[in-house]
């Protein structure tokens, strides 16, 4: 099992390799779109803006599945983010992972890391394993379920702020429908949503990262089954990316849209 | 895994920073162009849509108006046509009184150049009757007498005829 080299900084417990690898994914995005937009022109477009305009479609389309068009449009950019930025996030642990071995306690910035510290090794030894803590530095950031809940959170926030924004008559009433003893249920739906999404795109994406680790272990004669995972795992990616985005948009529509029957 | 709360604040922060970014550096200008071009494919449309209708009005002017240039055209082959007929008969018409009247003319002078010869041959005879009658009677006659006999003789010659 490998550890996530957390410090401790002001009482916080920060979690070095997510951070930076949020930081990378961050960069990464900004950049591709930067450059994207960089030649902006409406007669000739360059390939990249080509492509960046075919995502802006692409992602209409998924708003336009949800909800009225016209009234998605304003969730345009926030599936735009989400979906990059998952796509990327996804992408990013499976070329290759950066991992240090450790016997012994580890410092770093002149703060020890925390997961290495003398009483987790003596743990380990206690319970007689071999007293060494693998620290995992880069992985995909959604490979790390606090990542995603991050995310989860952000759309169960602002699928009920909406809600009750836009909505708030409906959005109350349907707490209590079909019966007023339903309102326990309700509240487990609606809390489920947002616990479903994080855990659906951490679970496959780090299964997806166990099992690349485990096809390493065979060596070459895992080589064939390393490529195919990884190139299946693009489409897991690109798939967990758009079911997050498409879900997201699904929630924001019902919770703000009373559709008259 | 275990869950640690300050990876969700800071994956919420990121992302949060990662959307402001996108929407005001990247999304916002992208968008512009986007809607740009919508505006502009629809100018384009309308343009062209415009444009065949005008072509249309065109076509159907152009067709009108060759319309009634064929139909001048005819007008004036027609009007020419009636006119040199109406002149061919004019001509004939004329032709035809002209030989008409020269022969007439013709006739009347042949007629008096008759009457003249007539006169003339009468004249001639009478003379010469007088003449071969006084030398053959070498008689005295009076131009009464010799006048009757001569009318007598050509009555006789007239009958006999």
């Amino acid at each position: 099992m490998h550890s996530a080299p957390i410090i401790q900084l002001g009482g916080l417990n920060i979690d070095l390799s997510a951070v930076f690898m949020l930081l990378v994914s961050m960069i990464v995005v900004f950049v591709l779109c930067r450059l994207a937009v960089r030649n902006l022109s409406v007669e000739n477009p360059s390939k990249l803006q080509n492509f960046m305009e075919w995502v802006v479609e692409f992602v209409q389309g998924i708003v336009g599945s949800a909800m009225d068009l016209k009234k998605g449009k304003p969730y345009i950019s926030l599936g735009l983010t989400l979906i990059l930025f998952i796509f990327v996030s996804n992408l990013l642990g499976l070329p290759f992972a950066i991992m240090t071995e450790t016997h012994h306690p580890v410092s770093i910035f002149g703060q020890e890391i925390v997961t290495t510290s003398q009483v987790a090794l003596d743990k380990l030894a206690a319970e007689g394993k071999d007293p060494h803590i693998e620290l995992l530095w880069w992985k995909s950031p959604t490979a790390d379920i606090n990542i995603t809940f991050g995310l989860a959170i952000i759309v169960f926030v602002l699928m009920n702020y909406l809600g009750l924004k836009h909505n708030r008559k409906h959005y109350l009433k349907h707490y209590v429908e079909p019966y007023w003893f339903f309102l326990p249920l309700n509240i487990i739906e609606n809390l489920a949503k947002p616990i479903a999404l994080a855990i659906r795109l951490f679970a496959n994406i780090f299964a997806g990262e166990v099992l690349i680790s485990t096809i390493i272990k065979a060596g070459v004669f895992g080589v064939p089954f390393l490529a195919a995972w990884q190139g299946f795992s693009i489409f897991i990616g690109a798939l967990q990316a758009f079911i997050f985005t498409i879900l997201t948009m699904v929630y924001i529509a019902q919770t703000t849209i009373h559709e008259e029957y | 895994m275990s869950l640690v709360w300050e990876n969700m604040v800071f994956s919420i922060i990121a992302f949060l920073i990662l959307y402001l970014l996108l929407r005001k550096y990247a999304f916002g200008p992208l968008f512009d162009v986007m809607e740009k071009r919508r505006a502009l494919v629809q100018q384009q449309m309308d343009e062209a849509a415009n444009s065949r209708t005008q072509a249309q009005t065109f076509v159907e002017e152009q067709k009108q108006a060759l319309a009634t240039a064929r139909k001048e055209a005819y007008d004036i082959i027609e009007q020419a046509r009636q006119t040199s007929a109406r002149q061919a008969d004019d001509i004939l018409s004329g032709a035809k009184e002209e030989s008409v009247r020269l022969k007439e003319e013709a006739a009347r002078d042949i007629e008096s150049e008759k009457n003249k010869a007539v006169a003339a041959l009468r004249n001639e005879v009478s003379s010469m009757s007088v003449a071969i009658a006084s030398k053959i009677l070498e008689k005295q006659v009076d131009e009464k007498e010799q006048e009757q006999l001569v009318g007598q003789y050509l009555k006789e010659v007239g009958d006999k005829q």
